[in-house]
């Protein structure tokens, strides 16, 4: 071989570098497996009519259709809604949690994240089964029993397109932040004491603390979170699939129960795949838009 | 000790990895379980040699999944040289974990599924016909109406296990308050407008407040489809396509039904939150006393009831909160217009699977026998009497007869009764347009049912919307005119 190849080698495999990656080859392996193999196959899938004994080449058809489908850009309105109403909400509550945890001592700070980060942890189903006897239609509705005292009659939650959206929208403003909560806090007590002693020195109040020392702080925190919040938001199935199955008249089908039907009901793999991808798409313009606009100001 | 720790951290990361594809790899075992039998039997070729049939089960009635290993045995014991693997599933994950199976290519052998799921899989070409493996004996067995669900086109997809009539259930005390003559309903039926007026009868009031319904019927969930599936096979329509394969929905019977539908909500006889009433609260609310009749109704619900009955008597904690004694009267779904009455089954059994590669002709009739053997006999027998379903074959026939089962013989007549109108099965009808109409279903009638249920929509606005989606779908000339 020649030396100066050789030696090419030895520099970029051997040694620490060889080290190096014989360290992440456990995640390479498992990354390749897991995300790169899928993603890839349903690239080729989403360009197929697909069948477990062979599937046929159909070029674009399934994009074709899906930019036809009328159903697909509803369910891609009704998750912007969505997301509009629920991620600035669920930010704003993570982040007015974690400023009222923190200056508590640390053992309460430590409880307070258990609380909170409980839902994460607890079975989704579970969770949906107590949200759908809160919504219950009935008098027996915890939120029919609550209204009931003011005089108000029996509302159909999730039975009627009115109140649907918002009872989904009402329920993630209520459930799992923990992750949020965990992570403001995080940065929260990564902010250096110092600038808020020199704060004191100029006897600036709470909420000029917050605002020219917490929110500048937590700037590349808050980003991270709206664009990852944006991205969960889109891709949310669960609470749509168990609480309302999508209706009334398709008033709460999000685009992630759409593919989830299309590919698991109707064995339509390829147009699912074709809607993940469009999806994606979609979703990675969002978050390109989002470092646009709100990543200038960010210092990391 | 640097180069140690360096050897140490390599070791645990492959051993990691190793971990993580050996997972992989007997996941993919486990799952290729079908076509390995399918494997054996091809290179054992003659017939004698060790075969493993798999078979992927729900909970079937209360007591099936308990029996699995006696089954199993008495299976091996009949048949030496072939062994039933029996993989349990929750009817939560039953289609999820068949559906991941079938598009991996590697399905059961067998799977206990409901028919109207036969067409879907014959689409994905991964059902084994068993029409040349299956003996005339086995088929003679069985009676022809619910075998004939088992058929897609000339194929052959397995064994029934029963055939259930979909039909309404009252509380008996309630129907004879209210005036109602139930055994006379039972034996001649009755027409939407008696059945309307019964109803109204049914409905007590405490000031504003309704404390009972006339009728409730589960519409949300996983039995949105079946209120208005159910109505409109005893209005003329007894299949979403008409003989000569027209979609038949586009019928104007088919809009006088919707309006029916919201008649009896604005009648107050139903509630007006009917959209999110789903198949456990209307069963709370019947044994609850707040509804005098239900559906859709099973013949189990009066094992269930009884079973509460029981539970109140001796004041065992774990009867239903608030429920009250409640004899389940078996009640016939009305009919519309005049046209004949027409029972919606359901035809659930034991499907037939391939893998990806073509069975054997030994593994097939490996296969054939396992199906056979769980959906005739004793094990159907013990099945079927567990569910208050009738048999439907003549081995489950004969081994049921040392068999008792405490059911009200009102309710067994009345089953009878419906069973003899069932609506026939149709196997002539092309997957392609039975996929389409699923569809039609899932993203038109059935969302604008819930807002017609939910009453923001008008019946003439679901109707044209219907009709639209159906000539978009099956074309002018695809769809009924009258």
């Amino acid at each position: 071989m020649n030396p100066s190849k050789k030696s090419f080698i030895k520099r970029k495999f051997g040694g620490d570098a060889g080290w190096g990656y014989i360290f992440i080859a456990v995640a390479l392996v498992v990354f390749a497996l897991f995300t790169a193999y899928p993603v890839a196959s349903a690239f080729i899938i989403s360009f197929q009519d697909y069948k477990p004994l062979g599937s046929t080449f159909i070029g674009l058809d399934n994009y074709t259709e899906t930019f036809k489908d009328a159903l697909f850009w509803r369910s891609i309105r009704t998750t912007i809604v969505y997301t509009i109403l629920t991620v600035p909400v669920a930010l704003l509550l993570s982040f007015a949690v974690a400023i009222l945890i923190l200056p508590l001592k640390k053992w309460m700070q430590t409880t307070f994240k258990a609380v909170y980060y409980l839902p994460a942890v607890a079975s989704g189903v579970a969770l949906s089964v107590v949200w759908l006897w809160i919504f219950d239609p009935m008098e027996s509705g915890i939120f029919n029993k609550l209204i009931g005292l003011f005089g108000i009659g029996n509302q159909n939650w999730l039975g009627s397109s009115s109140t649907a959206m918002f009872s989904l929208v009402f329920m993630a403003w209520l459930s799992s932040h923990g992750t949020s909560i965990i992570i403001y806090l995080a940065a929260l007590l990564g902010i250096d004491t110092s600038y808020y002693e020199a704060a004191d020195l100029d006897g600036a109040s709470f909420l000029q603390k917050l605002r020219y020392i917490v929110i500048p702080c937590l700037k590349p925190t808050t980003l991270f979170l709206l664009v990852t919040g944006v991205i969960g938001s889109f891709q949310v199935f669960q609470n749509a699939y168990l609480m309302t199955g999508g209706g009334p008249d398709n008033a709460t089908t999000m685009v992630g129960l759409l593919i989830f039907n299309n590919a698991f009901k109707y064995f339509e793999f390829g147009k699912a795949a074709a809607q993940s991808l469009v999806l994606a798409a979609f979703i990675a313009i969002v978050a390109l838009l989002q470092f646009k606009f709100f990543g200038k100001e960010v210092e990391y | 000790m640097k180069t140690k720790s360096r050897v140490l951290a390599s070791v645990l990361a492959l051993g990691l990895s190793v971990t993580t594809l050996a997972a992989c790899s007997s996941n993919n075992g486990d799952n290729g379980g079908a076509s390995n039998a399918g494997g054996n039997a091809n290179a054992g070729g003659a017939s004698g040699a060790k075969d493993t049939i798999t078979a992927l089960l729900p909970p079937v009635s209360p007591t099936y999944q308990d029996n699995f290993e006696q089954m199993a045995k008495d299976f091996n014991a009949a048949n030496p040289n072939l062994t039933l693997k029996i993989e349990p599933a929750s009817w939560e994950d039953m289609t999820q974990k068949l559906d991941t199976q079938v598009n991996a290519g590697s399905p059961p052998d067998i799977a206990f599924i409901g028919s109207d799921g036969i067409s879907k899989y014959v689409q994905q070409g991964m059902l084994m016909d068993i029409k040349d493996a299956a003996t005339s004996d086995m088929i003679a067995d069985y009676d022809p109406a619910p075998m004939e669900y088992m058929k897609n086109g000339d194929g052959i997809y397995g064994f029934p296990a029963y055939m259930e009539a979909h039909a309404l259930g009252g509380n008996k005390e309630f129907l004879e308050k209210a005036g109602i003559d139930y055994k006379s309903v039972q034996k001649n039926g009755w027409t939407y407008d008696e059945f309307r007026e019964a109803i109204k009868k049914g409905v007590v009031k405490e000031g504003d407040k309704t404390s009972r319904y006339g009728f409730v019927f589960a519409t949300a969930g996983v039995a949105s489809k079946d209120y208005l599936n159910i109505l409109v096979k005893n209005a003329g329509m007894p299949n979403a396509f008409t003989t000569d394969n027209k979609y038949a929905y586009t019928s104007k019977n088919f809009l006088e039904v919707l309006k029916d539908i919201r008649q009896l909500i604005d009648d107050g006889s139903m509630p007006k939150e009917l959209s999110s009433v789903d198949a456990g609260k209307r069963w709370n609310m019947f044994l609850t006393g707040q509804t005098m009749i239900t559906g859709k109704g099973l013949a189990t619900f009066e094992n269930s009831a009884n079973k509460n009955n029981e539970k109140i008597d001796a004041n065992d904690g774990s009867a239903v909160k608030g429920s009250i004694k409640a004899d389940y009267i078996v009640l016939p779904v009305p009919s519309f217009l005049g046209q004949p009455a027409v029972t919606t089954v359901a035809v659930d059994g034991y499907v037939t699977f391939r893998g990806k590669k073509e069975p054997t002709a030994e593994h097939k009739a490996n296969v054939v026998k396992a199906a056979y053997f769980l959906a005739s006999g004793k094990v159907a027998a013990t099945t079927n009497n567990d569910l208050f379903v009738a048999h439907i074959t003549k081995t489950g026939r004969t081994a049921a007869e040392s068999m008792t089962v405490n059911r009200n013989p009102d309710n067994v007549a009345a089953v009878s009764t419906l069973l003899s109108h069932a609506a026939p099965a149709r196997p002539d009808i092309p997957v392609e347009l039975g996929a389409k109409a699923i569809k039609l279903e899932d993203e038109v009638m059935i969302p604008k049912l819930q807002a017609l249920l939910a009453g923001e929509l008008k019946p003439e606005d679901m109707y044209d919307a219907l009709k639209k989606a159906a000539i978009d779908a099956f074309g002018e000339d695809g769809v009924v005119k009258d």
